[in-house]
Protein backbone atom coordinates (compact mmCIF):
# COMPACT_ATOMS: atom_id res chain seq x y z
CA UNK A 1 0.00 0.00 0.00
CA UNK A 2 2.81 2.37 0.84
CA UNK A 3 6.43 2.93 -0.04
CA UNK A 4 7.09 4.57 3.29
CA UNK A 5 9.19 2.36 5.53
CA UNK A 6 9.95 2.47 9.22
CA UNK A 7 13.73 2.31 9.70
CA UNK A 8 16.11 1.90 12.59
CA UNK A 9 17.58 5.11 14.00
CA UNK A 10 20.11 6.28 11.42
CA UNK A 11 23.44 7.95 12.04
CA UNK A 12 22.84 11.68 12.21
CA UNK A 13 26.47 12.60 11.51
CA UNK A 14 26.58 15.45 9.03
CA UNK A 15 22.78 15.86 9.08
CA UNK A 16 20.37 18.32 10.60
CA UNK A 17 16.69 18.03 11.38
CA UNK A 18 14.64 20.39 9.24
CA UNK A 19 11.15 20.95 10.67
CA UNK A 20 8.36 20.36 8.13
CA UNK A 21 5.07 19.67 9.93
CA UNK A 22 3.60 19.60 13.46
CA UNK A 23 0.45 18.15 14.97
CA UNK A 24 -0.56 19.35 18.44
CA UNK A 25 -3.42 16.92 18.84
CA UNK A 26 -2.55 13.51 17.42
CA UNK A 27 -5.36 11.91 19.45
CA UNK A 28 -8.14 14.12 18.11
CA UNK A 29 -9.28 10.88 16.53
CA UNK A 30 -7.86 8.30 19.01
CA UNK A 31 -7.14 5.72 16.33
CA UNK A 32 -4.38 7.97 15.00
CA UNK A 33 -2.60 7.99 18.36
CA UNK A 34 -2.97 4.21 18.61
CA UNK A 35 -1.40 3.81 15.18
CA UNK A 36 1.72 5.76 16.12
CA UNK A 37 1.96 4.13 19.54
CA UNK A 38 1.84 0.68 18.02
CA UNK A 39 4.07 1.43 15.03
CA UNK A 40 6.88 2.88 17.14
CA UNK A 41 6.33 0.90 20.36
CA UNK A 42 5.69 4.13 22.20
CA UNK A 43 3.94 2.48 25.16
CA UNK A 44 7.26 0.72 25.83
CA UNK A 45 9.81 3.24 24.59
CA UNK A 46 8.10 6.55 25.41
CA UNK A 47 10.34 9.52 24.68
CA UNK A 48 13.50 7.43 24.32
CA UNK A 49 14.04 8.26 20.67
CA UNK A 50 12.21 9.62 17.61
CA UNK A 51 10.62 7.31 15.08
CA UNK A 52 12.32 7.24 11.68
CA UNK A 53 10.93 6.75 8.19
CA UNK A 54 12.15 6.69 4.64
CA UNK A 55 9.97 7.84 1.77
CA UNK A 56 9.87 6.97 -1.93
CA UNK A 57 12.21 9.88 -2.67
CA UNK A 58 14.86 8.18 -0.57
CA UNK A 59 14.75 10.89 2.07
CA UNK A 60 14.55 10.09 5.75
CA UNK A 61 12.35 11.73 8.34
CA UNK A 62 12.33 11.85 12.13
CA UNK A 63 9.03 11.77 13.99
CA UNK A 64 9.47 13.53 17.31
CA UNK A 65 6.66 12.65 19.65
CA UNK A 66 5.35 15.17 22.14
CA UNK A 67 3.94 14.47 25.61
CA UNK A 68 1.53 16.74 27.46
CA UNK A 69 0.69 16.38 31.14
CA UNK A 70 -2.68 14.81 31.77
CA UNK A 71 -3.05 13.38 28.25
CA UNK A 72 -2.28 9.97 26.77
CA UNK A 73 1.10 9.74 25.08
CA UNK A 74 1.83 10.89 22.47
CA UNK A 75 -0.14 14.13 22.53
CA UNK A 76 1.51 15.50 19.40
CA UNK A 77 4.17 14.85 16.81
CA UNK A 78 6.64 16.90 14.80
CA UNK A 79 7.98 15.69 11.47
CA UNK A 80 11.52 16.69 10.60
CA UNK A 81 13.37 15.98 7.37
CA UNK A 82 16.93 14.74 7.76
CA UNK A 83 19.02 16.85 5.39
CA UNK A 84 22.65 17.69 4.98
CA UNK A 85 23.72 19.86 7.87
CA UNK A 86 24.44 22.89 5.71
CA UNK A 87 22.02 22.11 2.87
CA UNK A 88 18.63 23.74 2.21
CA UNK A 89 15.49 21.66 2.30
CA UNK A 90 13.94 20.95 -1.10
CA UNK A 91 10.38 22.05 -0.25
CA UNK A 92 8.77 20.43 -3.29
CA UNK A 93 10.31 17.06 -2.52
CA UNK A 94 9.42 17.44 1.16
CA UNK A 95 5.83 18.21 0.23
CA UNK A 96 5.53 15.04 -1.86
CA UNK A 97 7.20 13.08 0.92
CA UNK A 98 4.70 14.43 3.43
CA UNK A 99 1.86 13.34 1.20
CA UNK A 100 3.38 9.85 1.03
CA UNK A 101 3.69 9.83 4.84
CA UNK A 102 0.04 10.85 5.18
CA UNK A 103 -1.01 8.03 2.86
CA UNK A 104 1.10 5.59 4.89
CA UNK A 105 -0.50 6.89 8.08
CA UNK A 106 -4.08 6.66 6.80
CA UNK A 107 -3.48 3.16 5.46
CA UNK A 108 -2.12 2.19 8.86
CA UNK A 109 -4.96 3.76 10.82
CA UNK A 110 -7.46 1.90 8.62
CA UNK A 111 -11.07 1.33 9.57
CA UNK A 112 -13.21 4.12 8.16
CA UNK A 113 -10.09 6.02 7.10
CA UNK A 114 -9.04 5.15 3.55
CA UNK A 115 -6.27 6.30 1.25
CA UNK A 116 -8.94 6.62 -1.40
CA UNK A 117 -10.70 9.31 0.66
CA UNK A 118 -7.41 11.05 1.39
CA UNK A 119 -6.55 11.14 -2.30
CA UNK A 120 -10.03 12.36 -3.18
CA UNK A 121 -9.73 15.12 -0.57
CA UNK A 122 -6.34 16.11 -1.94
CA UNK A 123 -7.71 16.28 -5.48
CA UNK A 124 -10.82 18.22 -4.42
CA UNK A 125 -8.61 20.84 -2.81
CA UNK A 126 -6.03 20.68 -5.61
CA UNK A 127 -3.00 19.84 -3.56
CA UNK A 128 -0.12 19.41 -6.03
CA UNK A 129 1.09 16.11 -4.58
CA UNK A 130 -2.38 14.61 -5.07
CA UNK A 131 -2.93 15.73 -8.66
CA UNK B 1 -8.09 41.92 18.62
CA UNK B 2 -8.53 44.02 15.50
CA UNK B 3 -11.96 45.50 14.79
CA UNK B 4 -13.68 47.99 12.53
CA UNK B 5 -15.70 50.68 14.31
CA UNK B 6 -17.74 52.97 12.02
CA UNK B 7 -20.81 55.14 12.43
CA UNK B 8 -22.88 56.19 15.40
CA UNK B 9 -26.04 54.85 16.99
CA UNK B 10 -27.11 51.55 18.46
CA UNK B 11 -24.32 49.10 17.69
CA UNK B 12 -24.50 46.25 15.20
CA UNK B 13 -21.74 43.71 15.82
CA UNK B 14 -20.98 41.50 12.82
CA UNK B 15 -19.26 38.20 13.61
CA UNK B 16 -17.46 36.04 11.07
CA UNK B 17 -16.40 32.41 11.30
CA UNK B 18 -13.85 30.05 9.76
CA UNK B 19 -11.71 30.96 7.76
CA UNK B 20 -12.91 34.49 7.04
CA UNK B 21 -12.45 37.88 8.70
CA UNK B 22 -14.19 41.24 8.88
CA UNK B 23 -13.76 41.67 5.14
CA UNK B 24 -16.71 39.28 4.78
CA UNK B 25 -18.98 42.14 5.90
CA UNK B 26 -17.61 44.89 3.65
CA UNK B 27 -21.00 45.33 1.93
CA UNK B 28 -22.75 45.81 5.27
CA UNK B 29 -20.88 48.85 6.59
CA UNK B 30 -22.35 51.48 4.26
CA UNK B 31 -26.03 50.52 4.53
CA UNK B 32 -25.90 50.07 8.31
CA UNK B 33 -24.02 53.29 9.08
CA UNK B 34 -26.23 55.29 6.69
CA UNK B 35 -29.23 53.89 8.53
CA UNK B 36 -27.93 55.30 11.80
CA UNK B 37 -26.07 52.39 13.34
CA UNK B 38 -22.60 52.02 14.80
CA UNK B 39 -20.96 49.04 13.09
CA UNK B 40 -18.41 46.93 14.99
CA UNK B 41 -16.67 44.14 13.05
CA UNK B 42 -14.13 42.17 15.10
CA UNK B 43 -11.61 39.82 13.58
CA UNK B 44 -11.71 36.72 15.75
CA UNK B 45 -8.39 36.06 17.49
CA UNK B 46 -6.60 33.74 15.05
CA UNK B 47 -8.05 35.33 11.93
CA UNK B 48 -7.90 38.48 9.85
CA UNK B 49 -5.76 41.27 11.25
CA UNK B 50 -5.99 40.01 14.83
CA UNK B 51 -3.28 38.21 16.79
CA UNK B 52 -2.76 34.59 15.68
CA UNK B 53 -1.69 32.21 18.44
CA UNK B 54 0.47 29.34 17.20
CA UNK B 55 -0.51 26.59 19.65
CA UNK B 56 -3.74 24.65 19.30
CA UNK B 57 -4.50 24.81 23.02
CA UNK B 58 -4.66 28.59 22.78
CA UNK B 59 -8.09 28.17 21.19
CA UNK B 60 -11.35 27.07 22.79
CA UNK B 61 -14.98 28.04 22.34
CA UNK B 62 -15.14 29.50 25.84
CA UNK B 63 -11.92 31.42 25.18
CA UNK B 64 -13.31 32.98 22.03
CA UNK B 65 -16.53 33.97 23.82
CA UNK B 66 -14.35 35.58 26.50
CA UNK B 67 -12.34 37.42 23.82
CA UNK B 68 -15.55 38.86 22.43
CA UNK B 69 -16.84 39.75 25.90
CA UNK B 70 -13.60 41.61 26.61
CA UNK B 71 -13.97 43.67 23.45
CA UNK B 72 -17.67 44.49 23.76
CA UNK B 73 -17.50 45.22 27.49
CA UNK B 74 -14.34 47.24 26.92
CA UNK B 75 -16.26 49.38 24.43
CA UNK B 76 -19.13 49.40 26.96
CA UNK B 77 -21.62 48.55 24.25
CA UNK B 78 -25.30 48.16 25.05
CA UNK B 79 -28.35 47.64 22.84
CA UNK B 80 -26.20 45.41 20.66
CA UNK B 81 -27.55 43.66 17.61
CA UNK B 82 -25.37 40.58 17.07
CA UNK B 83 -25.08 39.29 13.51
CA UNK B 84 -23.70 35.76 13.67
CA UNK B 85 -22.31 33.56 10.91
CA UNK B 86 -20.61 30.15 11.16
CA UNK B 87 -18.43 30.11 14.35
CA UNK B 88 -19.68 33.63 14.96
CA UNK B 89 -22.88 31.81 15.99
CA UNK B 90 -21.64 29.78 18.97
CA UNK B 91 -19.27 32.62 19.88
CA UNK B 92 -21.74 35.46 19.53
CA UNK B 93 -24.59 33.56 21.15
CA UNK B 94 -22.25 32.55 23.96
CA UNK B 95 -21.72 36.26 24.60
CA UNK B 96 -25.37 37.22 24.10
CA UNK B 97 -26.77 34.57 26.41
CA UNK B 98 -24.31 35.41 29.19
CA UNK B 99 -24.62 39.21 28.73
CA UNK B 100 -28.29 39.42 27.91
CA UNK B 101 -28.71 42.96 29.33
CA UNK B 102 -26.31 44.31 26.70
CA UNK B 103 -28.06 42.70 23.74
CA UNK B 104 -30.97 44.09 21.77
CA UNK B 105 -31.45 41.58 18.94
CA UNK B 106 -29.99 38.63 17.06
CA UNK B 107 -29.47 37.94 13.36
CA UNK B 108 -28.42 34.36 12.59
CA UNK B 109 -27.00 33.06 9.30
CA UNK B 110 -25.64 29.62 8.36
CA UNK B 111 -24.67 28.58 11.87
CA UNK B 112 -25.71 26.30 14.74
CA UNK B 113 -25.98 26.35 18.53
CA UNK B 114 -26.61 22.82 19.83
CA UNK B 115 -24.43 19.81 20.45
CA UNK B 116 -26.17 17.18 18.35
CA UNK B 117 -26.97 16.24 15.72
CA UNK B 118 -24.16 17.73 13.66
CA UNK B 119 -24.56 18.77 10.07
CA UNK B 120 -24.42 15.70 7.85
CA UNK B 121 -21.53 17.38 6.01
CA UNK B 122 -19.51 17.46 9.25
CA UNK B 123 -19.94 13.73 9.84
CA UNK B 124 -18.43 12.72 6.49
CA UNK B 125 -14.82 11.59 6.32
CA UNK B 126 -14.63 12.77 2.71
CA UNK B 127 -13.92 15.60 2.64
CA UNK B 128 -14.59 17.19 6.01
CA UNK B 129 -13.15 14.91 8.69
CA UNK B 130 -10.24 13.93 6.46
CA UNK B 131 -9.41 17.57 5.89
CA UNK B 132 -8.77 18.22 9.60
CA UNK B 133 -7.58 14.75 10.66
CA UNK B 134 -4.33 14.56 12.66
CA UNK B 135 -1.39 15.66 10.51
CA UNK B 136 -3.69 15.90 7.48
CA UNK B 137 -5.15 19.15 8.85
CA UNK B 138 -1.79 20.87 9.34
CA UNK B 139 -0.74 19.65 5.88
CA UNK B 140 -3.84 20.55 3.86
CA UNK B 141 -5.05 23.58 5.78
CA UNK B 142 -1.68 24.74 7.11
CA UNK B 143 0.87 24.16 4.36
CA UNK B 144 -1.66 24.47 1.53
CA UNK B 145 -4.30 26.76 3.04
CA UNK B 146 -7.02 24.78 1.28
CA UNK B 147 -9.95 26.10 3.32
CA UNK B 148 -9.14 29.57 2.03
CA UNK B 149 -7.86 28.82 -1.46
CA UNK B 150 -10.62 26.30 -2.31
CA UNK B 151 -13.03 26.00 0.60
CA UNK B 152 -14.53 29.47 0.33
CA UNK B 153 -14.56 29.20 -3.47
CA UNK B 154 -16.55 25.96 -3.32
CA UNK B 155 -19.02 27.51 -0.86
CA UNK B 156 -20.24 30.51 -2.83
CA UNK B 157 -22.63 30.65 -5.78
CA UNK B 158 -20.80 33.22 -7.92
CA UNK B 159 -17.30 31.79 -7.92
CA UNK B 160 -15.97 34.03 -10.67
CA UNK B 161 -16.93 37.13 -8.71
CA UNK B 162 -15.30 35.77 -5.58
CA UNK B 163 -12.09 35.14 -7.51
CA UNK B 164 -12.16 38.63 -8.98
CA UNK B 165 -13.19 40.67 -5.95
CA UNK B 166 -12.46 38.85 -2.73
CA UNK B 167 -10.24 35.79 -2.91
CA UNK B 168 -6.98 37.70 -2.54
CA UNK B 169 -8.23 39.49 0.57
CA UNK B 170 -8.98 36.19 2.29
CA UNK B 171 -5.58 34.76 1.35
CA UNK B 172 -3.48 37.80 2.30
CA UNK B 173 -4.31 37.66 6.01
CA UNK B 174 -3.23 34.03 6.35
CA UNK B 175 0.10 34.20 4.53
CA UNK B 176 1.94 31.20 6.01
CA UNK B 177 1.20 27.93 7.84
CA UNK B 178 1.81 29.41 11.29
CA UNK B 179 -1.03 31.90 10.76
CA UNK B 180 -3.58 29.25 9.69
CA UNK B 181 -3.84 27.20 12.88
CA UNK B 182 -7.45 28.07 13.62
CA UNK B 183 -8.59 26.90 10.17
CA UNK B 184 -8.09 23.28 11.22
CA UNK B 185 -8.57 23.80 14.97
CA UNK B 186 -12.15 25.11 14.70
CA UNK B 187 -13.38 22.05 12.77
CA UNK B 188 -12.10 19.91 15.63
CA UNK B 189 -14.39 21.78 18.05
CA UNK B 190 -17.58 20.85 16.21
CA UNK B 191 -19.35 18.24 18.36
CA UNK B 192 -19.87 14.91 16.60
CA UNK B 193 -20.79 12.87 19.67
CA UNK B 194 -21.25 13.11 23.44
CA UNK B 195 -17.49 13.01 24.05
CA UNK B 196 -16.88 16.29 22.23
CA UNK B 197 -14.88 18.91 24.14
CA UNK B 198 -17.53 21.60 23.79
CA UNK B 199 -20.54 19.31 24.24
CA UNK B 200 -21.64 20.88 27.53
CA UNK B 201 -21.18 24.44 26.23
CA UNK B 202 -23.31 23.69 23.18
CA UNK B 203 -25.91 22.01 25.39
CA UNK B 204 -25.99 25.19 27.50
CA UNK B 205 -26.35 27.31 24.35
CA UNK B 206 -29.31 25.23 23.24
CA UNK B 207 -31.04 25.46 26.63
CA UNK B 208 -30.49 29.19 26.97
CA UNK B 209 -31.50 29.89 23.40
CA UNK B 210 -34.78 28.04 23.89
CA UNK B 211 -35.56 30.42 26.78
CA UNK B 212 -34.38 33.53 24.92
CA UNK B 213 -36.96 36.18 24.03
CA UNK B 214 -34.65 38.57 22.20
CA UNK B 215 -35.99 39.76 18.84
CA UNK B 216 -34.35 37.66 16.17
CA UNK B 217 -34.12 37.23 12.43
CA UNK B 218 -32.91 34.23 10.43
CA UNK B 219 -31.25 34.69 7.03
CA UNK B 220 -30.15 31.65 5.07
CA UNK B 221 -28.65 30.82 1.70
CA UNK B 222 -30.92 28.81 -0.54
CA UNK B 223 -27.92 26.86 -1.82
CA UNK B 224 -26.29 26.33 1.59
CA UNK B 225 -25.04 22.75 1.64
CA UNK B 226 -23.08 22.97 4.92
CA UNK B 227 -25.81 24.18 7.29
CA UNK B 228 -28.73 23.48 4.96
CA UNK B 229 -31.67 25.74 5.64
CA UNK B 230 -34.24 22.93 5.79
CA UNK B 231 -32.43 21.46 8.79
CA UNK B 232 -30.65 24.34 10.49
CA UNK B 233 -32.91 27.32 9.93
CA UNK B 234 -35.82 25.09 10.90
CA UNK B 235 -34.08 24.09 14.14
CA UNK B 236 -33.42 27.73 15.01
CA UNK B 237 -37.06 28.47 14.28
CA UNK B 238 -38.05 25.76 16.77
CA UNK B 239 -35.74 27.24 19.40
CA UNK B 240 -36.76 30.84 18.63
CA UNK B 241 -40.34 30.57 17.35
CA UNK B 242 -40.73 34.36 17.48
CA UNK B 243 -37.81 34.86 15.06
CA UNK B 244 -38.47 36.40 11.64
CA UNK B 245 -37.69 34.28 8.65
CA UNK B 246 -35.86 32.38 7.55
CA UNK B 247 -35.39 34.88 4.76
CA UNK B 248 -33.82 32.98 1.89
CA UNK B 249 -31.21 34.67 -0.29
CA UNK B 250 -28.87 33.53 -3.01
CA UNK B 251 -25.93 31.94 -1.28
CA UNK B 252 -24.11 28.87 -0.12
CA UNK B 253 -22.35 28.86 3.27
CA UNK B 254 -20.64 32.22 2.66
CA UNK B 255 -23.91 33.91 1.73
CA UNK B 256 -22.49 37.37 2.46
CA UNK B 257 -20.36 37.02 -0.68
CA UNK B 258 -23.37 36.43 -2.91
CA UNK B 259 -26.01 38.58 -1.22
CA UNK B 260 -24.22 41.05 1.05
CA UNK B 261 -26.17 44.21 0.11
CA UNK B 262 -29.50 42.37 0.20
CA UNK B 263 -28.80 40.94 3.66
CA UNK B 264 -27.63 44.34 4.89
CA UNK B 265 -30.88 45.92 3.73
CA UNK B 266 -32.84 43.15 5.47
CA UNK B 267 -31.00 43.92 8.71
CA UNK B 268 -31.68 47.65 8.30
CA UNK B 269 -35.37 46.93 7.71
CA UNK B 270 -35.51 44.53 10.67
CA UNK B 271 -33.96 47.12 12.97
CA UNK B 272 -36.22 49.90 11.70
CA UNK B 273 -39.27 47.83 12.48
CA UNK B 274 -37.80 46.87 15.85
CA UNK B 275 -37.34 50.57 16.61
CA UNK B 276 -40.99 51.24 15.80
CA UNK B 277 -42.07 48.35 18.02
CA UNK B 278 -39.92 49.64 20.87
CA UNK B 279 -41.37 53.15 20.42
CA UNK B 280 -44.92 51.82 20.60
CA UNK B 281 -44.04 49.90 23.77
Amino acid sequence: MSDVTVIRPPSLDGLRRAFVLAEDRIGHYPEFRRFFAQTFNLDRDGLKQPGYLTTPSGNSYALVFIGRSGEPFPAGVEIHALVGALEPLDEDVADRDLWAILKWMIAGVGGDWTVRDLEATGRLYRVPAAM
Amino acid sequence: MHYVDEGAGDPVVLLHGNPTWGFLYRDFVGPLTRAGHRVIIPDMIGFGLSEKPTREDAHSLDGHVANLAALLRGLDLTRITLVCHDWGGPTGLGFALSNIARVRALVLMSTWAWPLPPAEFHTRIFPWRMMHAPLVGPYLMGRHNVLVTRGIYLSVVDRARLRERAQAAYEMVLPDPATRLLTWTWPRWIPLDHNARAFERFAWLERELAACKLPAMLVWGREDDVFDQATFATRFKQLLPHAEGPHLVTGRHFLQEDSGPEIAERIVDFLNRLKQTEARA
